[in-house]
Parts: C-alpha cells; structure tokens; sequence
C-alpha cells in the first residue's frame, strides 16, 4: 500500500515537473498555466450525480405513471359493481334501520382497509373513524372490539390497541370480489364472534376525488327484538304479518345475517372503490411532481453544463488572444 | 341460536343463512347452460385469510378457500 502510494505520489510529481520547469523559463506565461492547473478539477463540475438522479426520478415517474393507469382500468369495473351493490342493502335499512346510537353491551367495530397502500388517507380515516366509535361506545360493563379487514388497518391499530383485536382478515382482494366470498367472511364472522352489534367503518365512494367515512351498524336479533318491543325506530316491525310457521325470533335471525354479509359486500366493494379511487389520485399527483423535479433537474444539468462550456470558451479565446497579441 | 319451536333442518345443523343461502346459489349456478355457467361459476371463488387475537397476541393465519 504505502509503496503505491508513494509510486503515485511520484508520477504525481513527475506530471507537474515539466511545468514547473516552464514556468521558471517562461515567466510571461506563468499566471495563465497555474491557473489552469489549479482549477482543473473545480472547472468541470462532474454530472454524473445529477444525471444518474434523473435517470432515477424519469423511472419513478414511469412506474407512478403505470399504477395510475392500472388502477384507472380497475376502477372502471369495480365502480359499476359498487353502484349496482347498492340496491341490496337499501331494503334492509328500510325495515331493520341503521341505528348507530343503539347502546348495547357488546360492540364489535369492523374496520375496512386495504391490503396495500399507496392510496393516500383511506386507511387512517377508517381507523380514526374506528377508534373514535370505540372510545364512544367504552364504559363500565361494555366491551368493544376490532374485527379488522386489510393489512393496513391492522398495522395502524396494532400500535395502541393490540388488547382489543379479535380478528384479522386479509387477501380478500387477491380474486375480484364476489358475493359468494363475502358471504362465507359474514359466515365466519357471525360463528365466532359474540356480538350485540356490528358497526362497519369503511371509506364510502363519493367520486374519484371524494370518500366519505361511513358507519353501518347491524344489530344482533335479539336486539332488533329487544328495540322493536320497546318502539321508536323499529317499530314497524311489529306491523307485519309472519306466514309460515316460523317464529319473528327465527325471522329476524335470518334476515340480519343476511343483512350482514350484504351489507358486508357492499362496504367491502365501497371501500376498494374508494382505495382505487384514491390511488389514481396519489399517483396522479406523484408523477406529476415527478416532472417537476425532473424539470429542476434538467435545467440545473444544462446550467452546468452551459457554464462548463463558456469558461472553455473563454478561455481558448483569452489563450488565443493573448498569443496573438 | 334459535331452539325453540319447529327450527329449520339447516339451522339445526349449525348453519347460518348465508351457509344456506351459498349451498341453493350454487347449486342453481349449477344448473345454467354451458356458456352462463363457467362464467357463473367465477363468482363463487373465495380466498381469504382469517387471524384470530388473544390478549394482543396474534395466532397463526388460517387461509380460507372454494375454487371451482
């Protein structure tokens, strides 16, 4: 080591030996050559940096500039389907009623977020959302837990109320949504949880740019019971007549899982939606500041380079000049 | 659960009606006509998977899934 560094410090010396020597024979000449020799790194500024930057910046752009068509393209089909899941759960919140200030024992909160991210504030919404309706709904002898559906969700809820989770579901979005699948998560849902109501937090689609937060509670069928009873909202209930030979207990236990997992399916389709929506969004928005960056980019390598150019210039004019003259 | 009175065959066998209802769906799917039903038959693909909690600690992920 110390050997080549001392053979490079040699040539070093025998480089500049020869101007050294000029300069003690010629001392007209001898401002110019040191100056040259001095600001020989300093002239020519590398851009390698600057353009392995851009190089960079023009490939972010192009894969922003992908996922916003891709998630265009899937919008497109998942918003008609949104739209159309929208005629199954209106019925039932005409005759069972949405209730969200119905104050039972045992609330379950189902947070809807997705599995990835890079679609800008969905996830946090509906986890704010959820914790807020967790804090209302606290107190001595209730019980409030979270069935959440999404990694991001629970990656968000796991900081501060890990003790209050039940369940966790994901990879529900790896096959195009379907009734069916939405179905059996109700199925899975209503086996193993006890719950007296269900309250589902999911980003409603408002329009591309638009989500709204949204709460759709689902009672337990004692609980419809219990409220159709007493009067208030529910009680229309009572006004219809049963046929068959089941009892209103048995038709209010179909009728609100059925009510669930349609409800389920559309607050599922609603919320993809909505992280479609807002992915188009984000990466619009991303690439877009991608080419602003590239465009600083740009003009300050020209700069550089334009700079690099005229000091050349100069200075084969002023060498010129000054042999001639 | 429901016990009293005259319960329905399919709730007594610890079915939920969305159970029951996913069983007559496909088997009406399965009656279609050759070109409606392999396009039906799409709908009934599920996968998902499901992590239960206990006290802050989670399980092991257990993967739900029907493909036809």
């Amino acid at each position: 080591m110390a050997m080549a560094a001392m053979r490079r410090e040699g040539r070093r010396l025998m480089v500049i030996s020869p101007t050294v020597s000029l300069n003690s024979t010629n001392a007209v000449r001898s401002p110019l050559v040191s100056q040259e020799l001095s600001l020989q790194g300093t002239r020519s500024i590398s851009t390698q940096i600057v353009r392995t930057r851009m190089k960079s910046v023009k490939n972010i752009q192009k894969i922003t500039k992908a996922m916003k068509m891709v998630a265009a393209s899937k919008l497109r089909g998942v918003q008609v389907r949104t739209e159309q899941s929208r005629g199954l759960w209106q019925p039932f919140s005409a005759l069972l009623g949405d209730i969200p200030s119905m104050d039972v024992k045992r609330n379950i909160v189902i947070t809807v977020s997705s599995d990835k991210g890079l679609c800008g504030g969905i996830n946090t919404t509906s986890v704010k959302v959820s914790k807020a309706i967790n804090r209302m709904n606290s107190g001595p002898e209730k019980e409030t837990k979270y069935v959440i559906l999404g990694e991001k969700g629970k990656v968000q809820l796991m900081r501060d109320s890990k003790k209050d989770i039940e369940v966790t579901i994901s990879e529900i979005q790896k096959n195009p949504l379907n009734y069916t699948q939405v179905s059996c998560l109700a199925d899975d849902i209503l086996k193993n949880i006890e719950f007296d109501a269900l309250k589902i937090v999911f980003n409603k689609f408002q329009s591309v740019v638009q989500f709204l937060p949204t709460v759709a509670t689902i009672l337990s069928p004692e609980c419809v019971d219990a409220a159709s009873e007493t009067g208030g909202k529910l009680e229309g209930l009572n006004s219809y007549e049963i046929e068959g030979g089941d009892s209103k207990k048995e038709i209010l236990q179909n009728l609100t899982e059925f009510q669930f997992s349609c409800v389920m399916f559309n607050a599922v389709l609603e919320n993809s939606c909505s992280e479609l929506g807002a992915r188009v969004s984000a990466m619009d928005s991303s690439s877009r500041n991608a080419g602003d960056m590239l465009d600083r980019l740009t003009l300050a390598y020209n700069r550089t380079r334009q700079a690099s150019i005229t000091t050349e210039l100069s200075e084969i004019i002023s060498g010129a000049a000054a042999l001639t003259g | 659960m429901a016990s009293t009175g005259a319960v329905t065959f399919w709730r007594s066998a610890g079915m939920t009606y969305n159970a029951y209802s996913n069983i007559c769906a496909a088997i009406v799917r399965n009656c279609l006509k050759e070109p409606y039903k392999s396009e039906a038959v799409t709908r009934e693909t599920v996968h998902f998977t499901t992590t239960n909690w206990e006290n802050g600690i989670q399980g092991k992920p257990v993967t739900h899934e029907i493909f036809k």
